[in-house]
């Protein structure tokens, strides 16, 4: 009896130990980290951040992966860019590329050849030079259909690159080249004159040939990753932080201003704000739902950011096959009152489809050359609605569904807009959500009718928004092909004059907003909160965020 | 006892296959594919190397079999989601967190789930009694999440002491347990309170209070431990969930356990992940079963785990 007793006192005691045992060695763990981080305590104290000088931001989340080709998203490429370097980087003031593993970059008389010379002296972490065959191996891996980049098709700038990665083409007939191991020379597909911003993006980085060879998952551990950028890896602690440091060996390291970035991983928005509010954070993502304050607080960076909101139609399902329907969907939406009641970031509403933030070679911004679509006009709406009716023969139209993926706000947005086709159109859609994996596969394979969707830009021209609704893009999801749009986007490809090239996207804004495949909402905006110290925290619309020039008062 | 455990550990293996299968096909006629999460606008042609490279464009039945291996072998492969790591090193260094906190979270609840049952049961319908019952309503009906964010907004903001989130030191795991523990908690106090009332009108109490045993006695030694068997049952099915972590309340404070890969494993359509989180959950619950079973016999002698043998 008292033995059995024993025995279950015994395990208990056993447990409760085993816990104080794992909390004490933890408690040292983070103590023996102290040194080199911040700890919470000190920045609740206030005197200590400063002099730290580290600037800490939330990730929200682990990067998908830390390697370039592979990774992918802004959880990767937040840390990413600040690590790694490619070809170029994007300018303090302006989404501009400026040299940086390239000294200088010349480009042939038909813009069908770039040659990049690196600069002298650049090194890996490791110590080992950054050579132009560590370029050529990284573009061709990217390319490689072996390494499954979701990335891969920016890749395919590059001639010979499109054809290695659907398994037709050979890895030598991937035209880079390094000619030496300072000089890479690439053969572009067609004349490509922004090539040189793409070559800012994290997809584009180096790898460092031998590290990835010898470890498929080399990117994974803070053992094994290996980097160029203005800032390296110090501690990776997964699901918790990233911490980097100055990277001294970095050729710009003299203009860095801090010692070192340091990414907490806070999943849920507003524990992320309680810990910006206690000082632990420097800078957080605005939570959604306190946006309408915080928006207009001293704190606040608000920013275009190159995204749209925006809504499909399936143009060969009933009654979207007609034009007119279409834009008198477009013309019944009133996006400023979504804006200002249910997203309140001060958003600009998309009166195209290209966001803010694209440079024409005259150095306006391209949506402000562009021409104004669909301004909220009730009255054309109604009108277009029954010429359109008239045209399909209905005597009622039929039922319309309009589908998002499951969240509060795109729900509020979705009855907001319910609302307005009933009171202007007398159209009585009805919602559907579900999970985002469904939903997803369902608006790939055209299944929705109408359903909310949204793009972000990827790189610094505004090809990258046209060039969805070609023929068969894998972005199109609404089914639209037109002989005319696709020529004008052909066309913009093969042009050699930065001019000419931009009166052919505008040309193909315009009769792409005219045909109407889907309903332009707003375009995205950055919305954070800085700590008054924080300054020259750079985000442009594309890219991710950087870090290189950021100081702390 | 030894041809009872080989009995039970065959059964597990079967229920464990059984799982494993039913999970498999669920999963594959749930719609969406890991490879849609981030809706990057990948190529037809990346989207097909992807495809090739994580298996995808096998046949679904060598998709099984090579899901049984892996299975077999507890080597998952890289997660399809966070794509440079392997799904069992994920897993490995978010379950000392996770465990961590359920076991504070367990020791709270059952010391002080047994403590306020016990008091509420020896002064029934007294202040006491209405004071416990009151506390354990409220903390099984304010759901954990509710009660973290809650915690967060007024405790952790008010006192240095408590962090606000994230993990490190042991002060840093208090509130969080609290959260989790505050349930158990109230259904341990309520199962104990009801049982011991029972117990304690038995004839034997009374035997033992002619005897003249002292009332701590009377209590400790012969009414709690029949009172605690429907207790040890609920245990089991506890201890596993407690184990594998709590995807809401882990994410409110920021905690890296691998509560958040049971969830969202799911949503991501992370299938290597979704096997790995099944089995570990199906393995740790029959193993409490288990061992609920062999406590049984310990506290109650008259249960007889290998009954009929003589």
């Amino acid at each position: 009896m008292k033995k059995k007793w024993f025995m279950l006192m015994f395990t208990l005691m056993l447990s409760m130990v085993l816990v104080l045992a794992a909390c004490s060695d933890e408690g040292s763990d983070s103590e023996e980290a102290d040194d080199e981080t911040p700890d919470t305590e000190d920045e609740a104290t206030g005197d200590s951040e400063a002099s730290d000088n580290v600037i800490v931001l939330n990730n929200e989340s682990e990067p998908t992966s830390l390697d370039p080709p592979i990774g992918n998203d802004q959880y990767s490429y937040d840390v990413l860019n600040n690590m790694g370097e490619g070809l170029t980087r994007l300018a303090q003031d302006e989404a501009v590329p400026e040299p940086a593993m390239a000294e200088d970059w010349d480009v042939s008389e038909d813009g069908l050849t770039y040659t990049f010379n690196l600069r002298d002296g650049i090194t890996w972490s490791n110590g080992e030079p950054v050579t132009a065959q560590d370029f050529e191996f990284s573009w061709k891996r990217l390319a490689d259909p072996d390494t499954a980049s979701p990335a891969a098709q920016h890749s395919y700038w590059i001639a010979g690159a499109e054809a290695f990665n659907s398994g037709e083409g050979d890895e030598e007939d991937v035209l880079v080249t390094a000619i030496d191991d300072q000089t890479l020379e690439v053969v572009m597909e067609n004349p490509t004159e922004f090539f040189p911003s793409i070559t800012a993006m994290p997809q584009l980085f180096p790898t460092h040939q031998e590290t990835v060879e010898n470890d498929e998952n080399w990117a994974g551990s803070i053992d094994t990753i290996v980097s160029n950028g203005p800032f390296k890896m110090v501690e990776w602690d997964h699901d918790v932080r990233i911490v980097l440091e100055r990277n001294e060996d970095y050729w710009d390291a003299e203009n860095i201003s801090l010692d070192g970035v340091q990414y907490e991983m806070v999943d849920d928005p507003s524990t992320a704000y309680q810990l910006y509010e206690d000082g632990t954070l420097d800078i957080v993502n605005m939570p959604a739902d306190m946006k309408e304050t915080l928006v207009e607080s001293d704190e606040a960076f608000v920013a275009p950011r190159a995204g749209i909101e925006f809504q499909r139609f399936n143009v060969n399902e009933e009654p979207f096959q007609n034009q007119k329907i279409r834009q008198a969907f477009n013309y019944a939406i009133d996006s400023q009152i979504i804006v200002d009641r249910i997203i309140q970031g001060n958003e600009n509403i998309a009166d195209g489809f290209v966001a803010y933030g694209f440079l024409t070679p005259g150095g306006d911004d391209f949506r402000d050359v562009a021409e104004s679509h669909y301004p909220y006009d009730p009255e054309t709406a109604l009108q277009l609605l029954e010429e359109g009716m008239a045209e399909e023969g209905y005597d009622e139209l039929p039922t319309v569904t309009l589908s998002y993926n499951t969240s509060d706000e795109h729900s509020i947005v979705a009855q907001a807009i319910q609302e307005m086709l009933v009171e202007n159109l007398a159209v009585d859609v009805a919602l559907e959500n579900s999970e985002w994996a469904v939903f997803m596969e369902a608006q790939q394979g055209l299944e929705l009718q109408y359903s909310r969707s949204s793009f972000l830009g990827g790189y610094n021209d505004p090809i990258n928004f046209l060039t969805n609704f070609t023929t068969d893009n894998p972005m199109n999801r609404t089914d639209f092909s037109n002989e005319e749009f696709d020529a004008l986007i052909d066309a913009s490809y093969e042009e050699e004059d930065a001019d000419t090239r931009f009166d052919l996207l505008l040309e193909a804004e315009a009769l792409l907003m005219e045909e109407a495949p889907f309903v332009p909402l707003y375009f995205y905006n950055h919305t954070f909160l800085y700590k008054p110290e924080v300054n020259n925290v750079v985000r442009h619309p594309v890219g991710f965020v950087e870090l290189k020039y950021a100081s702390l008062d | 006892m030894l041809k009872f455990i080989g009995k039970r550990f065959l059964w597990m293996l079967v229920t464990l296959w059984v799982i494993i299968t039913v999970t498999f096909v669920l999963m594959r006629f749930a719609p969406g594919s890991p490879l849609d999460v981030d809706d990057v606008g990948m190529s037809e042609q990346a989207r097909a190397n992807m495809m090739a490279h994580y298996n995808l464009d096998q046949p679904v039945i060598m998709q099984y079999f090579n899901y049984l291996k892996n299975a077999v072998t507890f080597d998952f492969g890289p997660s399809m989601v966070t794509r440079s790591r392997e799904v069992s090193d994920m897993l490995a260094s978010g379950f000392p967190a996770s465990l961590q906190l359920g076991l504070v979270t367990l020791v709270l609840a059952v010391i002080s789930g047994i403590i306020l049952g016990v008091l509420a049961a020896l002064r029934h319908n007294k202040m006491i009694d209405y004071v416990t019952m009151f506390i354990a309503i409220i903390g099984i009906s304010i759901p954990n999440f509710i009660q973290a964010m809650l915690f967060i907004q007024y405790i952790s903001t008010q006192f240095d002491f408590f962090p606000t989130a994230q993990w490190g030191t042991w002060r840093h795991a208090i509130l969080p347990a609290l959260a989790l523990a505050s349930g158990p908690i109230a259904i341990i106090a309520r199962m104990t309170r009801s049982n011991m009332l029972e117990v304690l009108t038995e004839d034997y109490i009374k035997t033992a209070k002619a005897k003249g045993l002292s009332n701590f006695q009377i209590v400790v030694k012969h009414a709690l431990r029949n009172a605690l068997l429907p207790v040890v049952t609920i245990l089991g099915v506890l201890v596993a969930s407690i184990f594998t972590g709590s995807f809401v309340v882990e994410r409110i404070f920021a905690i890296p356990g691998v509560g958040q890969y049971f969830v969202e494993s799911i949503t991501n359509r992370d299938y290597p992940m979704i096997m790995a989180t099944t089995i570990i959950y199906s393995t740790i619950f029959i193993i409490m079963m288990f061992i609920v079973d062999v406590v049984y016999g310990i506290i109650d002698p008259r249960i007889q785990l290998h009954k009929k043998e003589e």
